[in-house]
């Protein structure tokens, strides 16, 4: 397998007394899709908080293209993000956000990924102002914003929620376009039968911890089940019967 | 940064609350050079508006605007660019939108009604206490986590130096006026930006009454010039600290 492109070693990340994230070693590598699930207050957000560089861990050190990030910002430039809430300076229109976000990338047209802009049907809305936009349109224009860049990392928080299903359908197809041109994705989400298709492994957290990352494949086969929905309760059942970590 | 400055000011160039301010400005200096036949009488009545209502503009919008643009705070955080950036475009978009509605609102009726050395005290101590209270204002929404508790600090804040200081200041001025405490009060009033504001007006106009007892005190010992001068050194640091530990915050900040 190629080298790592992100590689955390031993993070943690403490918010007072309590631990969000504990000892966390686990790396992702270029052309995979990895879902990271779990339960609410698992550690997921904390996980793509650190990677993004928008929380410090207290402990370890995560690696980007082989270096160990810090405070310099240039490696987020490998990375597209979507987040879960979509807040965009409510007098902008779509048109200026979407400049504002290229004049900050450094993107110059020649390199920008706009197809979803007419495949979510943002074109005719341009001039429309984002605080008159739905909820599920503002998702729609993070998502332009996540893969506009053709990023080598993206990064999505629960991508699917407030979209509908055409829409997310698509706005997953290009997750999978980014994996096959070689880039690493990581999703969380609740809403596993969407976005299950597409995962390459499943990394699952619980308490702040990394309890399994296993390939999809494996998951399925091991608990003779066809979807994660159904496998996930027995595989957690039996690793915690024997007592297996990741 | 130029590129955070330019969008930001962009939004808050639209934004109802900047827009109302300017008009409320303007309603209130209209207002006051409408009732009253000396246009000296409402500069100095447009003072104690200006020194209470500019701080409580500065910091409540201030921390409101922070609050609620915190996730794009955070999505533009994600991007290839420094945090330094990101704080100085926000800071210098804010202070720039307040200060042009100022412009408007109290700049614009001054040169029409009162043109000399005076008015443009007030709009210069009012432009300096935009810079002071949104400074702060920034400060205080990146230290408190919770909207709601941010607010509230900025109006006790608003309260201790529009209020409670210096009447604090005046009472210890009375309870010791036996003693030489001249040398003391000067720098405790140097504390209160309102004050300073206050003291770079008064020194224009004739009337040492309406300066406040610490006001006139900086009269005494500076004249004119001097008071001027170290006033708006004293405002320039108070924006300058705050400032600076905002973006010390906002460095180590978890967002």
């Amino acid at each position: 397998m190629a080298e790592p492109r992100i590689t955390f070693t031993d993070v943690g990340k403490r918010y007072g007394k309590l631990w969000a994230l504990r000892d966390l070693n686990v790396a992702f590598h270029p052309g995979e899709v990895v879902m990271v699930i779990g339960p609410n207050g698992s550690g997921k957000t904390t996980l793509i908080k650190c990677l993004l560089g928008l929380v410090r861990p207290t402990t370890g050190s995560i690696t980007v293209n082989g270096e160990v990030i810090g405070t310099d910002p240039i490696y987020r430039k490998a990375i597209g993000y979507m987040p879960q809430i979509s807040q965009f300076p409510a007098a902008l229109t779509i048109g200026q956000l979407l400049d504002m976000m290229r004049d900050i990338r450094g993107l110059n047209e020649a390199v920008i990924d706009d197809r979803l802009i007419t495949e979510l049907g943002l074109d005719g809305q341009l001039d429309k102002r984002l605080s008159d936009l739905s909820g599920g349109t503002r998702q729609k224009v993070s998502a332009v914003l996540a893969f506009r860049s053709k990023p080598e990392i993206l990064v999505m928080d629960e991508p699917t929620a407030g979209l509908d299903p055409v829409s997310a359908s698509k706005v997953l197809g290009h997750a999978a376009e980014v994996r096959e041109r070689g880039g690493t994705v990581l999703i969380t989400s609740h809403l596993m039968e969407e976005v299950e298709t597409l995962a390459d492994r499943i990394a699952y957290l619980e308490d702040g911890q990394l309890r399994f990352i296993l390939p999809m494949q494996e998951v399925l086969q091991s608990t003779g089940q066809q979807r994660l929905a159904k496998a996930l309760p027995l595989l957690l059942e039996r690793k915690v019967t024997t007592g297996m970590n990741a | 940064m130029l590129k955070v400055f330019k969008y930001t000011l962009i939004d808050l160039a639209r934004n109802r609350f900047v827009l109302g301010y300017a008009l409320l400005m303007l309603f209130v200096a209209e207002g006051l050079f409408f009732v009253e036949d000396d246009p000296t009488k409402a500069l100095l009545s447009l003072v104690q508006v200006v020194m209470a209502l500019v701080p409580l503009i500065a910091l409540v919008f201030t921390i409101v605007y922070s609050y609620d643009s915190l996730e794009f705070t955070q999505l533009l955080a994600v991007q290839p660019i420094a945090r330094r950036s990101i704080l100085a475009g926000q800071l210098l978009a804010l202070c720039t939108a307040l200060l042009v509605a100022q412009g408007f609102g109290l700049g614009l009726p001054l040169i029409v009604h009162l043109p000399n050395m005076a008015a443009l005290m007030l709009s210069l101590a009012g432009s300096g206490l935009v810079l002071v209270f949104t400074a702060l204002g920034l400060l205080i929404a990146l230290k408190q986590r919770e909207k709601a508790r941010g607010v509230g600090v900025g109006l006790t804040v608003w309260f201790l130096f529009v209020l409670v200081y210096d009447a604090l200041l005046m009472a210890l001025m009375f309870s010791f006026s036996d003693h030489p405490i001249e040398p003391y009060v000067v720098p405790l009033a140097a504390l209160n930006p309102v004050d300073m504001g206050r003291i770079l007006v008064m020194l224009q106009v004739d009337l040492a009454a309406m300066m406040g007892y610490s006001g006139a005190v900086y009269k005494h010992f500076f004249g004119s010039l001097g008071g001027i001068a170290v006033a708006a050194v004293v405002l320039l640091l108070w924006f300058v600290g705050p400032t600076l530990f905002s973006f010390r915050t906002f460095r180590r900040k978890d967002l």
